[in-house]
């Protein structure tokens, strides 16, 4: 009796403070979503024509946009005529494959447009998910594809996918350097500029390119809209150039070189009322680029005898320096989620990569390593992925990655010299 | 001759002296238990501890704060045995040297030999880029740190460095998982360690609030068991206890 007392006295204590280590885990793989894309049904020899277009477009954004791991077709069981409703379909034939996402589509064409139904499958659950149907000219089977994606995207996100934005950039032509926008996956190119050296081209919110163009000798900034010749926006010193629009698209933010230094100045998007922001002679500051609330901008200079990049309120107040580490940084473009700010640097072996560095904390984070040369990111609008170029596949070509670095993927674009991608609505 | 003692008369009852000597058993026993505790007191166990941020620190060289940071790389894997490579043999050749006549005119191939000597000279060359592209990068880390470890940063307990490790290494979460919602996930779960390292029971004791995040964590722990024995001072612990893993994206 006494001793099972004495052991109940004993023991009672070490049960109160009896305790667990807790250890913190974070810094998630992020993975992305196993997803099969069943090949495009249809019945219609109208709609035919237009399934590998639409094909590809619908599996370069689920596999570039970095949520979905699209899985290769070629290790798919299920029955590839099975039905596009969630009776119709063997969830456990697609669960053997790896799939955690189905995503169906069946194709119809009246001859001059062409109709999708997109169906999302939970494969777990066994469920439907998303229904999504929508219509377009039979000539642009890729456009549909990119807002059938958008929905997929959006339901998972629960923001607008980037699928349906546009991207600028330059590709060296016989004839010098020309200036093109494209649908985000760089397909349906259209040519803009037509001859000479027209580089760092702008997209203006709204419609519209803006570059800087040798066209007039002196390197100047020039616009141009729906097809219309180029005309001269700012003009003044002896060279403009790294153009950026405000996000309202109400200023324009640019670069002048006056004898031995290179200023800010920020405008009008007509190019009217030209304001100086900085003020270092001889050195440089260039590449400005607005915070998402167009209240700050950051931007290079070589101030402190290296280029670096600065931020600075949108009226030239309040400069400071962002970044400390390395002694090359380029090219920056300011997040539109409004946290970070990528950037090209040159590291200690003379690579030049992508680093993303903190706005508020001053963190610096590598995006791309021993991958050949990686220039000039540009954010998405929504902020999740990163357009950049690279020379990794021979000559520089256009290439997307997730914003921190994951998922590097090339654009299906054919071989050329690309530089200075731009991207937005 | 007395009366005997009615069998009703009132008796002194043993309940006081039991009560009594049951109190007083109560007493020296939480006295000498508080007596033993101070006098054989361990760590003093605080209540409000900090959760153990635990990672494996690598060994290697720190890196200069001035530098761009680079990725952190994989430590490399233990030096595999080498395995004989069958060799093909050459075509048979006549070895036997041949004795130039009088009337002989030079050899032609003498220039095919220059050739060859390039050949060898390019053969060289390509050894020594090849020598130079396999020499293993300096890994980043600390001076005392563990040719296991995976990361260049942080320390805690070893063994908990270890467990941290090899379920981050499995801490696989989808990415459909939205921005807004990333920022709120925390999940706990708690799990508890036999003695040769394998995995007793594991438990969601504070669910996120999102399937995909719960059952990530939760397979995170499954796919990384089991887990290397405890050390000895942790074992009866991590058995009876066990540990728990504060999970936040």
């Amino acid at each position: 009796m006494f001793s099972r007392l004495a052991a109940l006295l004993v023991l009672v204590p070490s049960f109160v403070l009896a305790q667990r280590p807790v250890i913190e885990i974070s810094g998630a793989n992020f993975r992305p979503m196993p997803v099969a894309v069943a090949v495009p049904l249809t019945q219609d020899e109208g709609a035919r024509a237009a399934v590998a277009e639409f094909d590809a477009a619908l599996s370069f954004d689920f596999a570039a946009c970095g949520l979905f791991q699209v899985l290769d077709r070629k290790g798919f069981l299920a029955d590839a005529k099975e039905g596009v409703t969630a009776s119709s379909i063997q969830f456990n034939r697609w669960t053997d494959v790896g799939a955690e996402s189905l995503v169906k589509t069946q194709l119809s064409s009246d001859g001059a447009s062409l109709r999708a139904d997109l169906r999302l499958f939970s494969v777990a659950a066994g469920r439907e998910e998303l229904k999504v149907s929508e219509a377009a000219p039979l000539k642009d089977a890729r456009r549909l594809a990119h807002k059938l994606a958008n929905a997929v995207y959006k339901h998972y996100t629960r923001e607008t996918g980037p699928f349906e934005t546009r991207i600028a950039f330059t590709r060296k032509t016989p004839s010098g350097r020309d200036v093109y926008v494209a649908d985000w996956d760089g397909k349906n190119a259209q040519r803009i500029t037509n001859g000479d050296v027209n580089v760092l081209p702008a997209l203006i919110p709204g419609g519209g390119v803006a570059f800087t163009s040798y066209r007039s000798r002196k390197p100047f900034l020039f616009s141009a809209q729906g097809g219309g010749e180029p005309v001269s926006l700012i003009a003044k010193g002896s060279m403009v150039t790294g153009a950026a629009f405000s996000p309202d698209g109400k200023r324009v933010a640019v670069s002048i070189s006056e004898g031995e230094n290179a200023e800010i100045f920020v405008a009008n998007a007509d190019g009217s009322n030209i304001t100086k922001l900085t003020d270092t002679k001889f050195f440089l500051n260039t590449s400005p680029t607005w915070s998402p609330d167009g209240k700050r901008l950051a931007f290079v200079s070589n101030r402190a005898g290296n280029p670096q990049i600065y931020v600075m309120g949108a009226d030239g107040a309040g400069q400071k320096r962002l970044t400390f580490q390395g002694n090359y940084n380029t090219t920056p473009s300011w997040s539109p989620r409004g946290d970070l700010v990528a950037f090209t640097a040159r590291d200690e072996r003379n690579a030049f990569d992508l680093f993303t560095v903190n706005v508020d904390n001053a963190k610096v984070t590598r995006l791309t390593q021993d991958a050949a040369g990686n220039e000039e990111p540009v954010f998405s609008p929504n902020g999740r992925l990163i357009l950049f170029t690279s020379s990794r596949g021979g000559s520089r070509g256009l290439h997307v990655m997730t914003f921190d670095g994951n998922n590097q993927m090339a654009l299906p674009m054919e071989k050329g010299d690309f530089t200075t991608p731009d991207w937005a609505n | 001759m007395s009366t005997p003692a009615s069998l009703l008369q009132d008796r002194p009852s043993p309940l006081p002296i039991f009560v009594g000597l049951s109190t007083l058993g109560h007493v020296l026993a939480v006295a000498a238990w508080l007596l033993l505790g101070w006098v054989f007191a361990g760590p003093k166990v605080d209540l409000e501890q900090t959760p153990i941020k635990a990672s494996l620190v690598r060994l290697g060289k720190p890196r200069d704060q001035k530098l761009l940071p680079r990725k952190e790389e994989e430590a490399p894997p233990p030096a595999a045995k080498v395995e004989e490579v069958a060799v093909a043999k050459p075509p048979a050749t006549d070895t036997a040297v041949k004795i130039p006549s009088k009337d002989a005119k030079p050899d032609k191939s003498a220039e095919k030999k220059d050739g060859a000597k390039d050949a060898k000279k390019s053969l060289f060359d390509a050894f020594n880029k090849t020598g130079k592209a396999g020499k293993p990068q300096e890994l980043e880390g600390a001076a005392d740190g563990d040719p296991n470890g995976d990361s260049a940063k942080q320390e805690g307990e070893r063994y908990y460095g270890l467990l941290n490790s090899v379920v981050k290494r499995n801490y696989d979460v989808s990415s459909t998982i939205d921005e807004a919602e990333r920022r709120r996930l925390r999940a706990e779960v708690a799990l508890r360690i036999g003695h040769g390292g394998e995995l007793i029971d594991v438990n969601l004791i504070k669910p996120s609030g999102n399937e995909l995040f719960d059952s990530a964590v939760l397979g995170a722990v499954k796919k990384a068991a089991p887990f290397s024995a405890p050390p000895e001072h942790l074992r009866d612990s991590l058995k009876k206890n066990g540990v728990s893993f504060v999970f936040t994206p």
